[in-house]
C-alpha cells in the first residue's frame, strides 16, 4: 500500500513540475509584443529594407524568429538535455554556469543562518519549554511577536549602518575581491566570514526565534503525550525522557519545516543580498529582472520550483515512511 | 547542562566573528603602479567577443584593447590618427583631392563627384607602418580589409551592429556571397580598380568606396574596431560565426584571450567576473610628441560594484582611485567634507527634452491632443518652461541651459544663437506672452485657474521613467502658471513599442545627444522618419526635411555646416522637442596617489585625456 | 414551516445581527489584555491614515514645499529632509500609513473573500471541484513567491491596484486550504447533516451554515494576512517594484538606501519608516492573534504561536501564507480528534 502511495506521489510531483515548466515559460511573455525589441541595433543610415533584414537576423540570433509554440518546444528540448538556456548577457554565458557560480555564495549565507538558527534555536526552545511560564518562556514569546513585525531588510539596514558604517566592525558592503580572490586559505575564508557577518546577523535572529518557537511547542506537545506519561510512570530518569523520547519526537515537525524551506535556502534572501551587495542567487535574479534577461529568470525560477517540489516530495515520503502514526489517506 | 551548552555556543559565535575582524581590512590599492577604477555595472564580461555589445563596461574595455582607424574630435570635427595616419578623398585615379595647403578641397570634391557616373565616393587611408598586434604580429591593411569585409558579411560575423556601422560602405554580401566590392588593397584588386599602389606601400594603403555623403566615413573610421586576421580567419566560418552564441573551444579561447592593437592588453590571469586588469603595452605605436609613452599609468584594474553607493563608499575608504560613473549632485555635500578628492563637474552632453505628440495617428487623436497640433499652443507651453529653475531644483545647479536648436552652445563653430532668440529672455515676459497666446486659444478657466476645453480641464500626461518624476513635478508648477495641468504617467517596460511608436502619449521626456558625429543619423531619425524611429510625435515639415536631406548629402563641408546652422532655428520654431536642461556629469577621483585628472565635456573623470595626463604623486 | 419574511425585513435583520455581533466581538477584544493594545494601535494607524493631510506638517507630494536636501532633524523638520529630494521625512512617514494600510487591509479582505469562497467550495462540494482547486494550490505553492511577484510586476505593471491583485492572487492559497479542512469537519456536524436531510439546497447550506462557521477564522485571517502583506509590500517597494508615484514605507527605505543615507549618516531616515512598518504589522498581528484566541480559546493558543514560528521562515511573503497552510497539519488533526491539548500559558506580552 505504501509503495503505491510513493509512486502516486512521484507521478504527481512530475505533473506539477510539468505545469510549472509551462507556466515558467509563458509568464514572462505575457503582454510583450516583441521580446527581441531590445536587441535590435539602431537603424543608423540603413534603409528601412536593410533594417528589416537586420531585425530579422537579430531575431534569429536570439531564437525569437520562430513561433512562440516552437520556442516552447525548443525550450523543452533544451531542458531534456539539461540545458537551462543561454543568458542574454554580453558574452552569452550559459544560465547554468551563472547559477553554478552564484549558488555556493547564497548557500554560505543560508546554510550558516539555518545552522545557527537550528542549534541555538532548538536549545532555546527546549529551555523555554522546560521553564514554561518563567521569564525565559515569556522572553521568547515577546521576541517572536516583535520579530515578525520587523522586516529583515530593516534590521539589515540598521545593522549595516551601525556595525558597518559608524563603528566599522564589519564591512558594510561585500568586498568584490571576496569572490575573485577566494582561496581555501585562512585569509580567503576569514574574508568570507567577515563579509558574511552582517547578512547572517540580519537573518539569524529570525531564524533562531522561529526554530526556538517551533521546538518549544513541539516539546510541550510531546510532553503531554501519553507515552511520556508512561515513561515517567516507569521511572525513567529525567534526562532519558528528555532526550530519547521528547526531543526525538518533537524533531519531526522541525524536519518538516526544514523540508519546506529548501527553496529558500537556494533562492536566498533577495532583499538581504541586495542590501549588502552579496553576489548570490538573489542578486542574480534581480540583475536578470533589470535587464529583461528571460532565460536567466526562467532558469532560476525553474530551479527553485524544481527543488521545492523535490524537497516536498522527499519530506512527505520521509514523514510517511518514518512516522507509523500517519496514515496515507488524503488529508492534505 | 543546557545553560552551559548555550554559553559555549555564544562564545563560539563571538570567536568566529572576531577572527574575521582580525584577518585584515580588505584591499587598499596594494600596487603602487596600478590605477584602481571602480565601475558600476550589473556584471562584468568574462568573454570578449569582438565588436562587443554596447552595454555595460564592454565598450570601454573594447576601446582600450582595440583601435579603430581614426578617432573623432567632437570640438573640431576632425579625425585624429589612431591606426590610420592620414586619409583623403581621392578621384578615380586615386589622387587625393586637396587644396594647395593640404586641406580637403570640398569644392572640387563636389565638382568631381557630381558626375552621375559616380555612385560612390572614393577614400584613401594610409596607416602607420609600425603597429603590432599584442601577440607581436605586425598589423597591415590586410587586417583592415578582413575586418571590414567581415563586418559586411553577416553570414560570418553574425553581428547586426556591424552591418549598421558599415551601411554606407559600398561593399556588400548577400548570404555569404560578395555582390558588391568596395574595399581595395594591393592584394585585393586595387590595381584592377585603377588605384596604383607602389609595392613598398602595399602594407599601408587601402581604398574604400562609400555612399556619396560626407557622413559616410564617420562610423567606418571611429566605430569599427580592427580585428587581427591571423587570429580570426582560421576559425571563423558560417558554422562558427564571429559572434557565436555557442562558441566552440577555439572561438572561446579567442574570446577569453583577446588580441588587439590598442595601447592595453588584457591580463587574462588576473581578470575575472569581478575585476578586469589591463596592462599597458610599451610598444604602442602612438606616443606623445616628445616620444614618451602616451599613457602614464602601467596597469588599470577595473573593480565591479553593483550599486553606486557601494562604489562611492569604496572610494571614500580608499579602495579605489577613480569612480567611472556619474553621480548625482546630492553627493557633492558628502565629497566636500573629504580631502584628497578631485571632483569633476563636467558640462554634459545629455539634453533632456519635452516631446509633444503633435501629429498622432488618426486612431489616437482626441480633442485635447489636437491642441498640441497647433504650433502656437506649443509655443505657449515652451514659453512657460524655465530652464534655470529646473537646473536649480532638479540638478542642484549642476547643469547648463540647453539650446532650442538642440546643438550644444559649447560647440561654438556649429551652434547657431539665432535658434534661441525666438523667445524673450525674461521669464515674466515669457509668461505674459504665453498667457496672451492661450487666452486666445483656450480662454475658459476653472476655479483653480486651469484652462478648460469644452468645459473639461485640459490635462496632459507626461510619460517618464520613475527617476523623472521630479522633473514632471517641477514642470507642473511651471505649467500651472499658464493654466495647463500636467500629470506624471509611468513608462512601462517597453515604452517604445507600447506607447511611443504608436502615438499613445501626450507628452514625453526624451534625452538626446546631438553631436557633429551623429547629426547625419540623428536629425532624420528625430525629425523626419515616420514609423519606428525617434520621431515620436511624427513631425512632418517638408522644408525641414529638405534641409536635413541636403545637409546629409551635400559633399561640400562648408555648405553642410551652413545648413546645420540653418536647421537649428527651424527646429526651434517647431516647438516639438523643447529642451529642459543639459545635465552635468559629476564624477570623482582620489588624488592621494595620482594627480593630473582632466575634465572632459560629457565624460567622467576616467577619460583618455586623464589617462594620458596622470602622474604618480611622489612619496606614496 | 417558517413564514417567509420580506426581503427588506431579512436585510435589516441581517444588518442588525451583524452589527450587534461585531459590537459584541469588539467588546470581547477590548476586554482581552493584549486586545486593548492591538485595538489601540490599529485605530491609531487608521486615524493617522485618514487624517494624514491634517496631521502632516508638509505635503510631500507638493513640490513647492520642498526644503534643502539632507537636513538633520530640527524643529521645522521633525525627522529632517531626504537627501535626494528635500521632502520632509515626518510627513512622508504619515502619508506612508495610507499606502500600507490600504494595500494591507484591502488585500487581506480580498484574500479572505476569495479564500473562503474557494475553500468552502472545495471542502463542501468535494469531488472534481476539490481536486482541481487543491491541485492549483499545490502548483502555486511550489513556485517561489518572491521571484513570481517580481516577474508579475514586470509583466503586468506597477500600478497600485495591480499590486493588490498580485498579492491576492498569490495569497489565497493558504487560507483556502485552512478553510477547506475546517469545512471538512463542519460538513459532518449535526446541524449540517440535519439541514441536508431537510432537503436544503447546497448553496443554502454553504452560505447559511458553513460560511458563518468559518467566520472567526476569516476575521482572524484578515488581520493576520493584512499584517503579512504589509511586510510584503514594504519589501516589494524596497526592491523598487512597487507603485512609483505612491509614498510608502518600503519605498522610503529604498530611497534611503540608494540616496546614500548610510553614507551620510542619516540614521533617522532609515529608522522612521522601519518603525512605521513595525507598528502597523505588530498592531495587526496582535489584533489577529487576540481575535483568534477569543474565537477558540481552547486549542488555538499553541497553533497560533506555531503559526508565528512558521511565519518567520525564509521569505517574508511566504510567511503568513505558509502559516495558514501548516495550521491545518496540527489544527485539523486536533479538530478531527475532537479535542485539543490544553496548554498552560497562552501569549503573554
Amino acid at each position: 500500500m505504501k509503495l503505491s502511495y510513493v509512486i502516486k506521489r512521484i507521478l504527481y510531483s512530475l505533473f506539477v513540475f510539468a505545469v510549472v515548466i509551462t507556466l515558467n515559460f509563458f509568464i514572462p511573455r505575457i503582454g510583450v509584443e516583441d521580446p527581441a525589441e531590445r536587441y535590435y541595433p539602431p537603424q543608423g543610415n540603413m534603409s528601412d529594407l536593410e533594417y528589416e533584414i537586420v531585425k530579422q537576423l537579430t531575431r534569429e540570433q536570439y531564437g525569437f524568429h520562430v513561433s512562440t509554440w516552437q520556442q516552447y518546444v525548443n525550450y523543452l528540448k533544451g531542458l531534456a538535455k539539461g540545458d537551462l538556456g543561454t543568458s542574454f548577457r554580453p558574452g552569452s554565458p550559459k544560465v547554468w554556469d551563472l547559477i553554478k557560480s552564484r549558488l555556493p555564495w547564497t548557500l554560505v549565507l543560508s546554510v550558516s543562518t539555518m545552522l545557527i538558527g537550528l542549534v541555538v534555536g532548538v536549545l532555546f526552545g527546549v529551555l523555554a519549554a522546560v521553564k514554561r511560564g518563567c521569564w525565559q518562556d515569556t522572553l521568547l514569546l515577546n521576541a517572536s511577536t516583535v520579530m515578525v513585525a520587523l522586516p529583515s531588510f530593516f534590521i539589515a539596514l540598521i545593522l549595516s549602518f551601525y556595525l558597518g558604517f559608524e563603528w566599522e566592525v564589519f564591512p558594510a558592503y561585500t568586498d568584490p575581491n571576496m569572490v575573485s580572490d577566494f582561496s581555501w586559505t585562512w585569509e580567503g575564508i576569514s574574508r568570507v566570514a567577515r563579509n558574511a557577518a552582517l547578512p547572517v546577523l540580519s537573518m539569524m535572529v529570525g531564524s533562531i526565534i522561529s526554530y526556538a518557537q517551533g521546538t518549544r511547542n513541539a516539546v510541550i506537545a510531546v510532553t503531554n503525550e501519553d507515552f511520556v506519561l508512561t515513561a515517567r510512570a516507569k521511572g525513567l530518569t529525567r534526562n532519558t525522557i528528555r532526550y530519547k523520547h521528547i526531543l526525538r519526537n518533537s524533531l519531526l515537525p522541525i524536519v518538516t519545516s526544514l523540508g519546506m524551506s529548501v527553496s529558500g535556502l537556494i533562492g536566498g534572501q533577495v532583499v538581504i543580498e541586495q542590501v549588502f551587495n552579496w553576489n548570490g542567487m538573489g542578486t542574480l535574479f534581480l540583475e536578470a529582472n533589470n535587464t529583461n534577461d528571460y532565460p536567466l529568470m526562467m532558469g532560476i525560477m525553474l530551479l527553485l520550483s524544481g527543488f521545492t517540489i523535490l524537497s516536498i516530495l522527499v519530506t512527505d515520503l520521509v514523514y510517511v515512511l518514518l512516522d507509523p502514526r500517519v496514515t496515507v489517506g488524503d488529508k492534505r | 547542562m543546557t545553560k552551559r551548552l548555550m554559553l559555549f555556543l555564544l562564545v563560539g559565535l563571538l570567536a568566529v566573528s572576531s577572527a574575521g575582524c582580525v584577518g585584515g581590512r580588505g584591499s587598499h590599492r596594494p600596487d603602487p603602479n596600478t590605477l584602481y577604477v571602480g565601475s558600476v555595472q550589473s556584471s562584468f564580461p568574462t568573454a570578449y567577443m569582438p565588436w562587443l555589445s554596447r552595454e555595460g563596461i564592454a565598450p570601454t574595455i573594447a576601446g582600450l584593447l582595440y583601435d579603430s582607424l581614426f578617432s573623432y574630435d567632437e570640438e573640431t570635427g576632425e579625425y585624429l590618427p589612431s591606426i590610420g595616419r592620414e586619409w583623403y578623398y581621392v578621384d578615380k585615379d586615386g589622387k587625393p583631392i586637396l587644396t594647395e595647403d593640404g586641406h580637403i578641397d570640398y569644392a572640387r570634391l563636389e565638382e568631381i563627384y557630381s558626375d552621375p557616373g559616380y555612385d560612390h565616393l572614393a577614400v584613401k587611408v594610409i596607416i602607420h607602418d609600425n603597429i603590432t598586434w599584442s601577440d607581436g604580429v605586425p598589423l597591415t591593411v590586410e587586417d583592415i580589409y578582413y575586418s571590414f569585409d567581415l563586418a559586411t558579411n553577416h553570414a560570418l560575423s553574425n553581428h547586426a551592429g556591424a552591418l549598421a556601422w558599415t551601411s554606407d560602405l559600398k561593399h556588400k554580401y548577400n548570404n555569404g556571397v560578395l555582390i558588391e566590392k568596395g574595399i581595395f588593397t594591393y592584394d585585393h584588386g586595387a590595381l584592377e580598380q585603377g588605384y596604383y599602389i607602389p609595392p613598398e606601400e602595399k602594407d599601408t594603403v587601402i581604398y574604400f568606396h562609400v555612399n556619396k555623403v560626407l557622413g559616410a566615413v564617420t562610423p567606418l573610421f571611429s566605430s569599427v574596431l580592427i580585428l587581427p586576421k591571423h587570429v580570426w580567419e582560421p576559425v571563423v566560418s558560417p558554422q562558427n560565426q564571429l559572434n557565436s552564441s555557442s562558441p566552440n573551444e577555439e572561438l572561446l579561447y579567442r574570446y577569453t584571450h583577446p588580441v588587439g592593437s590598442g595601447a592595453w592588453v588584457l591580463d587574462t590571469a588576473e581578470s575575472g567576473s569581478q575585476q578586469i586588469v589591463l596592462r599597458r603595452r610599451p610598444d604602442y605605436h602612438l606616443t606623445k610628441p616628445d616620444g614618451s609613452p602616451l599613457y602614464a599609468v602601467d596597469t588599470i584594474k577595473f573593480i565591479l560594484y553593483q550599486e553606486s553607493n557601494v562604489a562611492i563608499y569604496a572610494l571614500l575608504k580608499g579602495h579605489i582611485d577613480v569612480l567611472d560613473t556619474s553621480v548625482s549632485s546630492n553627493y557633492l555635500l558628502l565629497f566636500a567634507k573629504e580631502k584628497d578628492l578631485f571632483i569633476s563637474n563636467a558640462p554634459g552632453t545629455f539634453t533632456q527634452t519635452l516631446v509633444f505628440n503633435l501629429n498622432p495617428v488618426s486612431s489616437e487623436r482626441n480633442p485635447v491632443r489636437n491642441l498640441l497640433a497647433d504650433a502656437e499652443f506649443r509655443q505657449a507651453m515652451a514659453l512657460a518652461i524655465n530652464q534655470e529653475e529646473l537646473i536649480k531644483n532638479v540638478l542642484d545647479g549642476a547643469g547648463e541651459r540647453a539650446s532650442a536648436g538642440l546643438m550644444r552652445p559649447s560647440l561654438t563653430d556649429f551652434y547657431n544663437p539665432e535658434a534661441d532668440k525666438l523667445l524673450p529672455e525674461d521669464y515674466e515676459a515669457r509668461l505674459a506672452l504665453a498667457n496672451s497666446i492661450l487666452d486666445r486659444i483656450v480662454p475658459e478657466k476653472d476655479a483653480s485657474g486651469y484652462r478648460l476645453l469644452n468645459g473639461q480641464r485640459i490635462t496632459f500626461k507626461i510619460l517618464g521613467s520613475p527617476g523623472e518624476q521630479d522633473v514632471v513635478s517641477f514642470l507642473q508648477i511651471q505649467f500651472k502658471k499658464i493654466g495647463i495641468d500636467v500629470q506624471y504617467a509611468a513608462k512601462g517596460a517597453q515604452p517604445e513599442s507600447t506607447y511611443l511608436y504608436t502615438s499613445k502619449f501626450d507628452l514625453t521626456l526624451q534625452g538626446v545627444i546631438f553631436s557633429l558625429s551623429n547629426v547625419d543619423i540623428m536629425f532624420p531619425a528625430h525629425f523626419t522618419t515616420l514609423g519606428r524611429s525617434s520621431n515620436y510625435g511624427r513631425l512632418v515639415n517638408d522644408k525641414l526635411n529638405q534641409a536635413i536631406e541636403e545637409m546629409r548629402y551635400t559633399l561640400n563641408l562648408n555648405r553642410k555646416y551652413e545648413l546645420l546652422k540653418q536647421i537649428q532655428p527651424m527646429i526651434a520654431q517647431e516647438y516639438y522637442k523643447v529642451p529642459l536642461y543639459t545635465s552635468n556629469v559629476i564624477s570623482v577621483a582620489r588624488t592621494d596617489r595620482f594627480t593630473g585628472y582632466q575634465v572632459v565635456e560629457g565624460a567622467t573623470v576616467f577619460n583618455s585625456a586623464s589617462l594620458q595626463n596622470l602622474r604618480r604623486v611622489e612619496g606614496r | 414551516m417558517k413564514a417567509k419574511r420580506t426581503l427588506g425585513q431579512r436585510f435589516w435583520q441581517g444588518i442588525t445581527k451583524r452589527v450587534s455581533g461585531a459590537g459584541a466581538l469588539l467588546a470581547k477584544v477590548w476586554a482581552h489584555k493584549q486586545g486593548k493594545v492591538g485595538l489601540i494601535m490599529v485605530s491609531f494607524l487608521v486615524l493617522v491614515a485618514i487624517f494624514a493631510p491634517s496631521i502632516a506638517p508638509y505635503d510631500p507630494y507638493d513640490v513647492s514645499q520642498r526644503a534643502a536636501k539632507g537636513l538633520p532633524p530640527s524643529r521645522e523638520h521633525l525627522l529632517g529632509t531626504t537627501i535626494n529630494t528635500g521632502q520632509d521625512i515626518f510627513s512622508m512617514l504619515i502619508y506612508g500609513t495610507r499606502v500600507s494600510l490600504i494595500v494591507g487591509v484591502t488585500s487581506g479582505v480580498c484574500i479572505a473573500f476569495v479564500g473562503s469562497i474557494l475553500g468552502v467550495a472545495a471542502g463542501y462540494l468535494g469531488g472534481a471541484v476539490d481536486t482541481l482547486l487543491m491541485r492549483l494550490v499545490d502548483i502555486m505553492l511550489v513556485i517561489p513567491t518572491l521571484p513570481l511577484v517580481i516577474v508579475l510586476t514586470n509583466v503586468l505593471g506597477r500600478d497600485f491596484w495591480i499590486i493588490i491583485l498580485i498579492f491576492v492572487a498569490l495569497g489565497w492559497t493558504g487560507l483556502a486550504r485552512t478553510i477547506r479542512s475546517l469545512v471538512l469537519v463542519l460538513k459532518n456536524s449535526n446541524y449540517v447533516k440535519a439541514a441536508e436531510l431537510a432537503g436544503a439546497s447546497r448553496w443554502h447550506i454553504m452560505t447559511r451554515h458553513i460560511l458563518p462557521g468559518t467566520s472567526h477564522l476569516l476575521i482572524m485571517s484578515t488581520a493576520l494576512s493584512s499584517a503579512g502583506i504589509m511586510v510584503a509590500e514594504a519589501g516589494l517597494s524596497f526592491l523598487g517594484l512597487g507603485d512609483p508615484t505612491a509614498i510608502s514605507w518600503g519605498k522610503m527605505l529604498a530611497e534611503a538606501q540608494s540616496g546614500g543615507a548610510l553614507l551620510f549618516g542619516a540614521w533617522w531616515w532609515i529608522l522612521a519608516p522601519g518603525l512605521g512598518i513595525f507598528l502597523a504589522v505588530f498592531g495587526f498581528m496582535r489584533l489577529g492573534l487576540v481575535l483568534e484566541e477569543i474565537a477558540n480559546p481552547r486549542m488555538k493558543r499553541t497553533s497560533s504561536v506555531y503559526k508565528l514560528f512558521k511565519s518567520l521562515d525564509s521569505s517574508y511573503v511566504e510567511e503568513v501564507f505558509r502559516s495558514m497552510d501548516d495550521y491545518q497539519k496540527i489544527g485539523a488533526a486536533e479538530v478531527a480528534s475532537g479535542g485539543g491539548q490544553h496548554y498552560g500559558t497562552g501569549l503573554e506580552a
